[in-house]
C-alpha cells in the first residue's frame, strides 16, 4: 500500500499539450474514481504514473518519492489495461502469475495467491485455457487477477468494465469494490462511465481537456458542482441549465419571477449586481409536481410548464416540458396525472438549484464574485 | 454468378494449372528417376526405372557394401587384351572402384548443414534484435537505415564476389581454412539479414504494444519481454525466417566457390556435386541420386514452413 501524488504535471505530445498542470493526491488505501469524456487524458493519466509515457513536467510521487526516472518495472504498480493486454500464448494460469514470476516469488505462495485470485474472480475452470478461448467478460477477469494477485502498492484501472454488458457491469463492479474493500490498496480507477464513478469511487475526480475539474466524494459532486461541465457531465438525465437573471430576492426565468429571497441573502453570498444573468441550473430529479408537494421553507416554483412529451419509466415518469422558450427535463413519480399538452406547476428546493456564472461557467456558491468596487 | 467459373473455364485454368505443374516438377521427377535406374535403363526414355537401382544411394549414403561397381563385359573384354599396360589397365578399372573416399556424400552433406545453420542462426539472432529496434525504438535515422539496408541487393553477387574475396585476402582470411568460413559466414548473413530484418519487423509490427507495456508493469526489463512474450509469439515467422537463411546458404554456390575451392574437405554440397559432374565419377545415377539427397533438405524445409505458418497466435490478447 502507498500514497500516490501528482504535482504538475503536464504532459505533451510534440506541441500539443495534452495535460495541464494536474494535482491529484491518493492517500493509502483510497479508491479513488478520475471520469470524463473520451479524450480526455485519463488513460495518458494512468500511463504516466505506470511510466508508460514520459512526464514533460512535474512530478509523480509514490510513497514520498519522486518516481519520474523509474522504469515502468520498478514502479511496483498494477495495472488493467483499458484493451485487456493479455498474453495469448499464455493460459490463464500462466498470464495471472507472470507478474509473481518475475519478482520471483515463491512456488507456495504464488499457488496459493493463484488460488485465491481464482476463486475471488470465478475462474478457477478457465485457468488452462487461452485468452482466444474466452468471453470478453471472462478476459476482463483474468486482467483484473493478474493485477491483484500481486502485491502491487498501486492499483491503475483503465475502463476495465467498457466492453461488458449491463449485467456483468454491474456484478464486476461490485466484484472490484469488494476486493479493494478486501486488499485495501491505493486505486485509481478510470472510467467515463459517470454511474461506476458515483458507486464506485471513495473520491472522485472530474476532467475535461486534461484539465481536473472537480473533485470531491459521489455527494459534493452530485450536490455541489464547481461549474457547468461537472454539473451536466455528472447525473442522468443530466442537470437543466435554465438562462436567468438574478435579482436580490428573486430569479427572473422568462419573465416569470421565483422566488430566491433566502438563498440569495446567505451570509456567505454577495450578489454583484442586480439583473446578473446567471444560468440556473436544476437536476430533473429534484422537480416536484406541485400537486403533491408539501410545502416547505425553501420551496421555489416555476410555473406555467407545458408537457411537450411523457416517457413512462416504470416508477417515475421523464417529461420534456416548455417554459417560455427554453425546455427542461424533469422526473416525477407516478402520482402526476397531468398529459402531454398540459401545463404543470412544477416545486423544488431552492438549496438545490445552482448558479453559475454565465461567463466562467463556475458556481457562484462555491466560486463566489468578486465584491463590487464600492 | 459473380465468381463461378463456367465448365470451359474450368478446363482452362486445369490445364494452365498442370503444365505450369508439370514444367515446375519435371526436372525433380527427371533428377529422381534417373538416381533409381541401372545404367542400361539411362538412355530409356520412359521416367519409370525398369528395374529398381539403390546402389548410388546406399553408396552416397555409406550403406550397404559401397561395393565396387560391377564391371560391364565390354570392358572386361577390354581389360583382357593384353596390348593394354598395366597402368592403361588401372586407370579404366579405378573408374569402376568404390567411390567413397573419392566422394565422401555424408562429408559433404555435414559441412553444409553446419555452415548454413551457422549463418542462418546468426542472421536470425541480429535479425531479431534488429528488427525489434526498427519496429518498437524511436531513434533518428531509424527510417533512413531501414530503407537503405534494401541497399544490398542493389548490386549482383557477382559483381561483389571479387571485391569481397579481395577485402577477406587482405584482411588476412581467406588464407585459413577458418577464416574463409567466417567470410563465407558473415556474406550469407549480409546476404539474408535485409529481408530477415523485412520480415520480422513488419511482424513484430503486428504484435501490440500493450502487451510489452503489461509486461513492464509486471516487472519485465525490454529484453525479458522480447524473449518473454514477443519471441514466442512470432514462433512461425521465426522459424520461416530461420528457414530462407538456412536455404539461401545452402543453395549457396558463387561464394563458396570462391572461398572455398582450395579447401576441398570443406567443400559444401553445391561445389561438390559441381566437382562430381566433372569428375571421373560422373555416372549418371551417382550425380543424380547426390541432387535427390542435396535437395531433400531443402523440400523438407517447405513442409516444415508450410506445417508452421499457422496464424492467430496474437489473437485474443488485446481487444480491437
Ligand atoms: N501517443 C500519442 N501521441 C499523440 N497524442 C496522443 C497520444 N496518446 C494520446 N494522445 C492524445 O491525448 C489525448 C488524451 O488521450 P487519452 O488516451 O488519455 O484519452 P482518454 O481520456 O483515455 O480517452 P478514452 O476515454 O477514449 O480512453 C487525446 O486527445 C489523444 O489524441
Ligand atoms: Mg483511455
Amino acid at each position: 500500500m502507498a500514497s500516490l501524488k501528482l504535482k504538475n504535471i503536464h504532459k505533451r505530445f510534440g506541441s500539443v499539450e495534452v495535460l495541464h498542470d494536474i494535482n491529484l493526491e491518493i492517500k493509502e488505501g483510497e479508491f479513488v474514481v478520475l471520469v470524463g469524456p473520451s479524450g480526455c487524458g485519463k488513460s495518458t493519466t494512468l500511463r504516466l504514473i505506470a511510466g508508460l509515457e514520459d512526464i514533460t513536467e512535474g512530478e509523480v510521487i509514490i510513497n514520498h518519492n519522486v518516481v519520474n526516472l523509474l522504469e515502468p518495472q520498478h514502479r511496483n504498480i498494477a495495472m488493467v489495461f483499458q484493451n485487456y493486454a493479455l498474453y495469448p500464448h499464455k493460459n490463464v494460469r500462466e498470464n495471472i502469475i507472470f507478474g509473481l514470476k518475475m519478482a520471483k516469488v515463491s512456488r507456495d505462495i504464488m499457488d496459493a495467491r493463484l488460488e485465491k485470485v481464482a476463486k475471488m474472480l470465478e475462474l478457477q475452470d478457465f485457468l488452462d485455457r487461452k485468452p482466444a478461448q474466452l468471453s470478453g467478460g471472462q478476459r476482463q477477469r483474468v486482467a483484473m487477477g493478474r493485477a491483484i494477485v500481486r502485491d502491487a502498492d498501486v492499483f491503475l484501472f483503465d475502463e476495465p468494465l467498457s466492453n461488458l454488458d449491463a449485467k456483468l457491469r454491474h456484478q464486476m463492479r461490485s466484484e472490484i469494490k469488494r476486493i479493494h474493500r478486501a486488499v485495501q490498496t491505493t486505486t485509481l480507477y478510470v472510467t467515463h462511465d459517470q454511474v461506476e464513478a458515483m458507486t464506485m469511487g471513495d473520491r472522485i475526480v472530474v476532467m475535461k481537456e486534461g484539465v481536473i475539474e472537480q473533485q470531491g466524494t459521489p455527494m459534493e459532486i452530485y450536490l455541489k458542482p464547481s461549474n457547468t461541465f461537472v454539473a451536466t457531465f455528472i447525473g442522468s438525465p443530466s442537470m437543466n441549465l435554465m438562462d436567468a437573471k438574478l435579482f436580490p430576492e428573486h430569479v427572473e426565468i422568462e419573465g416569470q419571477r421565483i422566488h430566491f429571497k433566502e438563498k440569495i441573502q446567505r451570509p456567505d453570498f454577495l450578489l454583484p449586481k442586480e439583473g446578473l444573468p446567471i444560468k440556473l441550473g436544476i437536476r430533473p430529479d429534484f422537480f416536484l409536481d406541485e400537486n403533491f408537494a408539501s410545502r416547505g421553507g425553501s420551496l421555489a416554483k416555476i410555473n406555467y410548464a407545458k408537457i411537450d412529451l411523457i416517457e413512462p419509466l416504470g416508477f417515475d415518469k421523464e417529461l420534456d416540458v416548455q417554459v417560455g422558450t427554453q425546455s427542461l427535463k424533469v422526473r416525477l413519480d407516478l402520482r402526476t396525472t397531468a398529459k402531454e399538452g398540459d401545463t404543470i406547476n412544477l416545486c423544488f428546493d431552492m438549496e438545490r438549484a445552482h448558479f453559475f456564472d454565465i461567463k466562467t461557467d463556475k458556481n457562484l456558491f462555491i466560486h463566489p464574485p468578486i465584491r463590487p468596487q464600492a | 454468378m459473380l465468381g463461378k467459373r463456367t465448365l470451359w473455364q474450368n478446363c482452362l485454368l486445369a490445364l494452365t494449372l498442370g503444365v505450369v505443374l508439370f514444367f515446375c516438377l519435371f526436372p525433380f521427377i527427371q533428377i529422381l528417376s534417373t538416381s533409381l535406374k541401372h545404367q542400361f535403363d539411362w538412355g530409356n526414355p520412359s521416367l519409370i526405372p525398369i528395374k529398381l537401382n539403390l546402389k548410388a544411394y546406399q553408396e552416397l549414403l555409406g550403406l550397404g557394401k559401397g561395393a565396387e561397381v560391377p564391371i560391364p563385359e565390354t570392358v572386361k573384354r577390354l581389360l583382357d587384351n593384353p596390348l593394354l599396360t598395366k597402368e592403361a589397365k588401372e586407370k579404366i578399372l579405378s573408374r569402376y572402384r568404390s567411390t567413397r573416399d573419392v566422394f565422401p556424400f555424408p562429408r559433404f552433406f555435414l559441412n553444409t548443414f553446419l555452415l548454413s545453420v551457422t549463418a542462418a542462426g546468426l542472421s536470425l539472432l541480429l535479425a531479431v534484435f534488429g528488427a525489434y529496434a526498427f519496429s518498437r525504438l524511436r531513434f533518428k535515422g531509424r527510417s533512413v537505415i531501414r530503407r537503405s539496408i534494401l541497399f544490398v541487393y542493389m548490386v549482383g553477387g557477382v559483381l561483389l564476389m571479387v571485391p569481397l574475396y579481395q577485402m577477406s585476402v587482405k584482411v588476412g582470411l581467406a588464407g585459413t581454412v577458418w577464416g574463409s568460413l567466417f567470410s563465407l559466414v558473415l556474406i550469407y548473413i549480409i546476404q539474408t539479414l535485409p529481408v530477415s530484418l523485412y520480415m520480422l519487423g513488419n511482424y513484430f509490427r503486428t504484435i501490440p504494444f500493450a502487451l510489452e507495456e503489461a509486461a513492464a508493469t509486471d516487472g519485465c526489463s525490454r529484453i525479458q519481454a522480447l524473449f518473454l512474450i514477443i519471441l514466442p509469439l512470432s514462433v512461425p515467422m521465426l522459424i520461416t525466417v530461420f528457414v530462407y537463411c538456412f536455404m539461401i546458404a545452402w543453395n549457396e554456390f558463387l561464394f563458396a566457390f570462391v572461398f572455398l575451392k582450395q579447401y576441398h574437405d570443406f567443400h559444401t554440397l553445391p561445389l561438390a556435386l559441381q566437382s562430381l559432374f566433372v569428375s571421373k565419377n560422373a555416372i549418371w545415377d551417382r550425380i543424380m541420386a547426390a541432387s535427390m539427397l542435396t535437395l531433400s533438405p531443402v523440400i523438407l524445409c517447405f513442409v516444415f514452413i508450410m506445417r508452421n505458418l499457422t496464424r492467430g497466435l496474437t489473437e485474443g490478447g488485446v481487444k480491437e
